[in-house]
């Protein structure tokens, strides 16, 4: 079980630590470079740079403080998600259904930090319930009508809530169920890092060489090259930083670089297909520099789930 | 297949701080949520560490719109006034904050946007702005004005004067204005204290006035803001206070 007393001594922990501060530091002479020696413009650059130092840092809080923390994190963060999700779409004036994904999120949560009832040793998370939590809710969601007796507009409401509730409340889950990995460390860091390092290569190779768009009708500024980029870093990261999963074998470090090179673009591209159909820039202003909360985690939300899957299936989790 | 229509909160592009600050605000289940759930805990408390008493309950019993017009010394007047209120009614009742004084510090601000509902009232400019707010919030009906006509908290306990405002806000409207009494709370945490005393509150509700057959002109307006004062001070006399 991981915990502050065994974050002070963990390898993988001390490692990302180090590897979260040099990369912040590389990130931060390149664009004092740009600023200083070649006088670009990187206002808007810098300010999303700051908000990258605040995250880091409370990322790096949260994950130190041990399983619970994390796993509660991770819920207040799918909470604020999917409520940037509700108001973007017009679902928040439904205060059942909001009602009822919240509570979803929250049993999602609940779920990660307790253990089964019968059997099995504590700090473990029931994992039959976390997986079965979609089948409760859609339950629920389907109900709230029923009981309200309303059909108009219903079907919409429903929709909105499942998806919100499925994609942003249990798939990010997932990130906080890893917690209760035995290598929780080197799953949590890696995951969170890789999608954040493949973002930033995104962005970095689209403004450099970025030519040809990769889904104009889905959102402009993406680009081919940009993605083939953040691909790149996304399949040789598992192999430099190895060490966070050292049972891994070859399939498996590909399959990884595979779930955040094709992963983190496709979760990119899908919120930015719902906000397409909304027709908004950003689903909230939460975080300067990056928009909302969702924005910023849309990655992590498609690549953690299917990481965690693919290390399930290969390793047990515990 | 229609398309859908996604009715989407206007305040998207808004930071978190500019969203507090904005009125009206938008609905949100979990402001609400944390907003009973302090109000209930601050009903508690002044129950038991201020033994508040509320009497003449049935004069706020309407689903009507409201004007409440109390007396101010302390910032346990708004929370009095609010424990009078049933919980389901909170989310739709505003106390009128003095936007200088409560919506430009953060952690202020916070209070009275999330906890309190407050209204931002502008005392000092455009205070004419301010009440047209006030006038369309009254329109739809179910709505609770919490308005303390003095303007600012006593420093002395006594009831000062009170700003034609008020007149020019209920005057030739159809709308019950409810004189409030607070007993108690200039003991229990008068200006400049950093907490409050556990001394006794009273919270004693009048009779509702009506002032649709009025005039709008300034006589008139500065008459109904004299009215209402000794509407208030004669609660304060026939209960017996000190």
């Amino acid at each position: 079980m991981i915990s502050p007393q065994i974050a002070l001594h963990d390898p993988i922990f001390r490692a990302y630590f180090w590897i979260v501060l040099i990369s912040l530091a590389i990130g931060g002479a390149t664009l004092g470079f740009l600023r200083v020696v070649l006088k670009k413009d990187t206002a808007s650059m810098f300010r999303t740079y700051w908000s990258w130092i605040f995250m880091a840092g409370i990322g790096l809080i949260v994950v130190f403080l041990g399983r619970i923390p994390t796993i509660v994190g991770v819920t207040l963060l799918a909470i604020y998600a999917f409520k940037e999700f509700a108001r973007a779409s017009g679902l928040y004036r439904d205060w059942w259904m909001t009602g009822a994904v919240y509570a979803g999120i929250v049993t999602v949560g609940i779920s990660s930090v307790i253990s089964h009832p019968r059997g099995e040793e504590p700090g473990t998370g029931w994992y039959g319930f976390f997986v079965a939590v979609p089948v409760f809710e859609i339950a629920l969601i389907l109900f709230i009508p029923i009981l309200r007796n309303r059909a108009r507009g219903e079907l919409q409401r429903m929709s909105l809530a499942i998806v919100g509730f499925i994609y942003i409340g249990w798939m990010f889950g997932h990130l906080g169920f890893l917690a209760n990995a035995s290598n929780a460390y080197g799953f949590i860091c890696y995951i969170i890092f890789a999608t954040a390092l493949s973002d930033v290569a995104a962005f970095t190779f689209g403004k450099i060489f970025g030519r040809h768009p990769l889904r104009s009708e889905i959102s402009p500024n993406k680009t081919w090259e940009g993605a083939l980029g953040a691909f790149a870093v996304a399949m040789i990261l598992p192999w430099i930083l190895r060490f966070s999963f050292p049972f891994f074998g070859i399939w498996q470090l590909i399959l990884t670089g595979l779930i955040v090179g094709i992963g983190g673009q496709l979760g990119d591209l899908s919120i930015s297909v719902i906000k397409r159909d909304i027709g908004t820039k950003d689903m909230a202003a939460t975080i300067p520099g990056h928009g909302g909360i969702l924005d910023r985690i849309d990655s992590l939300i498609y690549a953690a789930p299917l990481f965690m899957h693919m290390a399930g299936y290969y390793y047990p989790l515990r | 297949m229609k398309k859908w229509r996604y009715d989407s909160s206007r305040d998207l592009e808004r930071t978190p701080l500019d969203r507090l600050r904005q009125f009206p605000r938008e609905p949100d289940i979990l402001v609400y949520g944390l907003r009973s759930i302090v109000a209930l805990i601050i009903r508690g408390l002044l129950r038991i560490y201020n033994r508040f008493e509320i009497i003449g309950h049935e004069n706020l019993r309407t689903n009507r719109s409201l004007v409440i017009v109390a007396n101010h010394c302390s910032h346990l007047d708004t929370l009095c006034l609010l424990a009078a209120l049933p919980l389901r009614k909170l989310h739709r009742a505003f106390p009128a904050a003095a936007s200088d004084y409560f919506f430009q510090s953060v952690p202020r601000l916070w209070i009275a946007a999330v906890i309190v509902n407050a209204l931002p009232f502008a005392r000092q400019m455009r205070v004419r702005q301010s009440l047209s707010l006030c006038e369309q919030l009254l329109i739809s009906p179910g709505t609770i004005l919490i308005i303390f006509p003095e303007g600012t908290r006593s420093t002395t306990g006594e009831l000062r004067e009170f700003k034609s405002g008020i007149g020019a806000l209920v005057a030739g409207r159809d709308v019950p204005v409810v004189p409030c009494f607070i007993d108690g709370s200039f003991l229990a945490w008068p200006k400049g204290k950093r907490l409050p005393r556990p001394r006794k509150l009273r919270l004693i509700v009048g009779a509702p006035l009506n002032y649709r057959a009025c005039g709008r002109d300034k006589m008139e307006i500065c008459a109904i803001a004299a009215e209402l004062r000794e509407a208030v001070n004669e609660l304060r006399q026939r209960n017996g206070s000190n």
